[in-house]
Order: C-alpha cells, then structure tokens, then sequence
C-alpha cells in the first residue's frame, strides 16, 4: 500500500540531494579547520604558480631592458620589491580563500542540519508503519 | 500588459515542461555562436574551421557545462592564433591559465559570461552584459566579464595585425613578443570597456540590492547612465572614440533586453506593498511584502459534444 506522506518526504529529500547535495556532503565529511586549510595550501600553490609565470612574462618582456643596464645592486632592490609584492598578494588572495571556504563550511553546516531533520521525519514515519503494522493512507 | 504577463505564464510552463531538451539546446546554439564567431574573426587553422570538427565540439559542449565549453573555446581560439602568432598565444594562454587557478579555483560557475560578453561586443550591444549581470548576478561576476572583454579586443587585435603579425621576420621572437604587450597595454578602449563594464555592474547591483519601490528599474536606468557617462569621460580624459551613434542605440537596446529579463525574471506589484512589524526575544523585524505578479495561463478545453465521425455512424446504423 503506498503512504502518500511518506513519498513526498522521499521526493523532498531526493530533491534536496540533487540540489544541494554537491555543496553540502563533500564538505561535511571535514573538520572547519581541515576544510578550509585544504583550500588554503591549493590556493597558496596556485597563486606562487601564477606568480612564478606572470614574473615570466613581466621577465621576458622587459628582457632587453634588464640585460642592457645590468646593475646587481638595483637588481636586488628589484627582487625586494617582487618579495614584498608576492608576499602582500598572497596574503590577500589567502584572506579570500579564507572568508570565501568558511562561508561554505557555514551554508553546507546550515544544510546538513535540515537534510538531517528531514531524514529524521522519514525514519518516524517508517517506525510508525512499523507500529501500525500498514502503508498508512490508501492514495 | 495581461497578454504579456500571459506570454510568460505560457514561456514559463513550456521551460519547466520541455527544459531537458531545452537546455541542451540553448548549449548548442551558444556553442554554435562562439565557435562560428572564432572561426570567422580569428579562423586562421583550416583544419580546426572544418564544419566536421566544429559539429562535433558544438555537440560535445551541448551535453556538458559551461566551464568545458569555455575552456574548448579558449583552446580553439588558442589554436588558432598560434598558427598566427605563438608569441601572441603563448601570452594568451598563460593568462588563460592564471585566470582559471585564480578565479575558476573557487568554482563560481560563472563561465559562460567569459563566451557571452564577446558575443554580446560583438553584436554592437556591450553595454547589455553589465546591466544583465547587475540584475542577475553578483558582484565577482566583474571578473569574468572584464576577462570577456580582454578576449573580445584580443581577438579584435589579431584580427587586425595578423599580417604584421605573421610576416615580420625582421624582429627576433623577443622583439615581437615586447611588441605584442606592448600594444595590448596600450589599447585604451579595452580599459576603458573594463572600467565601464565594472561601473555598470557595480551601480546596478547595488541599487537592485536596495529595498525601495522599482529598484530593478532604477537600477537599469541608473545602470545605463552609469555606463554612458564613463563612455564620455573616458572620451575626454584618454582620447577613446566610441561612435555616438553605436554608443547610444548599443545604450537603448540594452536597456530594453534588460527590461525584458527584468519583466520576465522580477516582475511585482509595488501597488500592493504591505509592511509588516512584529518581535521576538531577540529581533525587531520590519518586513516589507511585495507581491509577485502571476497570471496563470487560461487552460481552454474544447469538449465536442457530437462528433462528426458518430453522426455519421448513427446515420449509417439507423
């Protein structure tokens, strides 16, 4: 016999999967800590790797300039400089990566507590079939 | 007004009813789009113009999201240019690169403005996206938008230069390489479109954030106007002409397709706003309600009462 009210809990909790369940389970299965310090080690290897080639093309690009007045001292203050402004732009691009995953962690936290009542209420509806010994109402 | 909202009613119900194959389909056609456009602005690789090849990426982009559309199209596009230019290129795609780990790293799934903002300069109406993406999206879409426009003038560029570009052999690879940059960086307009589309979607999306009555519309119109004026700023200050002509019928025609989207995605009765107070233990709330508006399409059934086919059975029996 088919329970209405519990088919449409079914379909609401499939549905819910389907939207949600990309965003919230994959991220659930860390800790706040372990989640967003994952992105944040992928983000600080992605960004020096950005950095490395924008440097080569910035490099290669003023070639014939850095060749033609080769002066170590200033090319030292140079490098002083590209460390600073590696070192301000990464830190930057680590705050956004920060703010940016702990938002997630909070949406996919928020959205596993209400995938978790909805399962909840699925799992009464099937102990009260249990006790009454039927489906429930006849469609 | 009634057959319009009607319309959507209709155009709604027909999305939700047919949106498997609908969706594939708007796929194949953007893909179609972009590839068609590539191939006729910057088609300098015969092998990759080949309607076969072309067929089959529209129908693998068809079935697959936009982020593996983009980035086909980014190396189609890569492909061609190199046949070209491989200093051009290779700049091309290291900043392809660097924009993906950079931006895509957070998946915002946003990378079909990256196709649609050349479409959109393309078809002489730039200012649209910036209105459309104010309404729709959030404030990071300036990223993909602005790397859109950075395509759109590449493209303009190689287009323009592949003479140069493919016959100078009196420059060594540096000296063409220093060449290229240096033109890139010193195309105002492209920096001026960045600017303006940044402005647009900042103003836009700013004002539709704000909880007053036609704030959508404002914002279009404060949108527009926005855009316009650093169009005429930029005009003084950098020297960058944009045909007026161009300038003001791209303005209005984009004001329209953003009133269509506004009317079809926002449309409420302001008339109808009701506020609402109430408390408790830890909040004030004051709630302002504004109704949608919602026809629902008039559903006709046409019930034959006698058929021609029984009359004429009967009349045989009889």
């Amino acid at each position: 016999m088919l329970n209405e009210e519990k088919i449409k809990l079914m379909t609401s909790i499939g549905l819910f999967e389907k939207r949600e369940g990309r965003r919230i389970f994959p991220v659930n299965r860390f800790f706040r800590s372990d989640y967003i310090g994952r992105y944040l080690l992928k983000s600080f290897l992605g960004y020096t790797l950005c950095w490395m080639l924008g440097t080569a093309l910035v490099v290669v690009y003023k070639a014939e300039d850095l060749l033609s007045a080769f002066d170590f001292s200033k090319i030292r203050g140079l490098a002083g400089w590209y460390g600073i402004g590696y070192a301000v732009g990464l830190g930057g691009y680590l705050l956004i990566t920060c703010v940016v995953y702990w938002r997630r962690y909070e949406y996919a936290s928020r959205g596993m507590k209400v995938y978790m009542a909805k399962l909840k209420r699925l799992e009464k509806r099937y102990e009260m079939q249990g006790r009454t010994g039927h489906g429930g109402k006849r469609l | 007004m009634m057959a319009l909202l009607v319309f959507r009613g209709k155009l709604r119900d027909f999305y939700g009813k047919y949106d498997a194959y609908l969706i594939p389909l708007i796929k194949l056609s953007l893909s179609l789009t972009v590839f068609f456009l590539i191939n006729t602005n910057v088609g300098y690789m015969d092998k990759l113009k080949s309607p076969a090849v072309m067929a089959v990426l529209c129908v693998v982009c068809a079935f697959l999201p936009y982020g593996v559309m983009s980035f086909l199209a980014g190396a189609v596009l890569l492909a061609h240019i190199s046949s070209v230019s491989l200093e051009m290129a290779l700049i091309l795609a290291v900043l392809m690169i660097m924009v993906a780990i950079l931006y895509y790293g957070f998946q915002p799934g946003d990378s079909y403005l990256l196709l649609l903002t050349p479409i959109f300069f393309h078809l002489k109406i730039p200012y649209a996206i910036p209105l459309l993406v104010g309404l729709s999206g959030s404030l990071v879409s300036v990223v993909p938008v602005s790397c859109g426009v950075f395509l759109y003038y590449i493209i303009q560029y190689v287009k323009q230069n592949a003479g140069v570009l493919t016959n100078d052999a009196s420059l060594d690879i540096i000296q063409k390489y220093t060449q290229v940059i240096r033109n890139m960086m010193s195309n105002n307009l492209m920096m001026v479109m960045m600017v303006t589309c940044a402005v647009g979607i900042l103003v836009v999306y700013l004002i539709r954030m704000l909880s007053v009555d036609y704030a959508w519309h404002i914002a279009i119109v404060s949108g527009a106007l926005a855009q316009l004026a650093v169009v005429f700023v930029s005009d003084f200050l950098f020297d960058v002409s944009v045909p007026m002509a161009e300038l003001l019928v791209g303005t209005l025609v984009s004001m329209v397709l953003a009133a269509v989207y506004n009317f079809m995605i926002f449309a409420v009765d302001y008339s109808r706003t009701e506020y609402l107070q109430f408390q408790d233990d830890d909040y004030y709330y004051y709630v302002k309600a504004v109704p949608k508006i919602t026809v629902s399409a008039p559903d006709v059934k046409v019930q034959k009462i006698n058929s021609a086919k029984k009359k004429r059975r009967e009349f045989y029996e009889q």
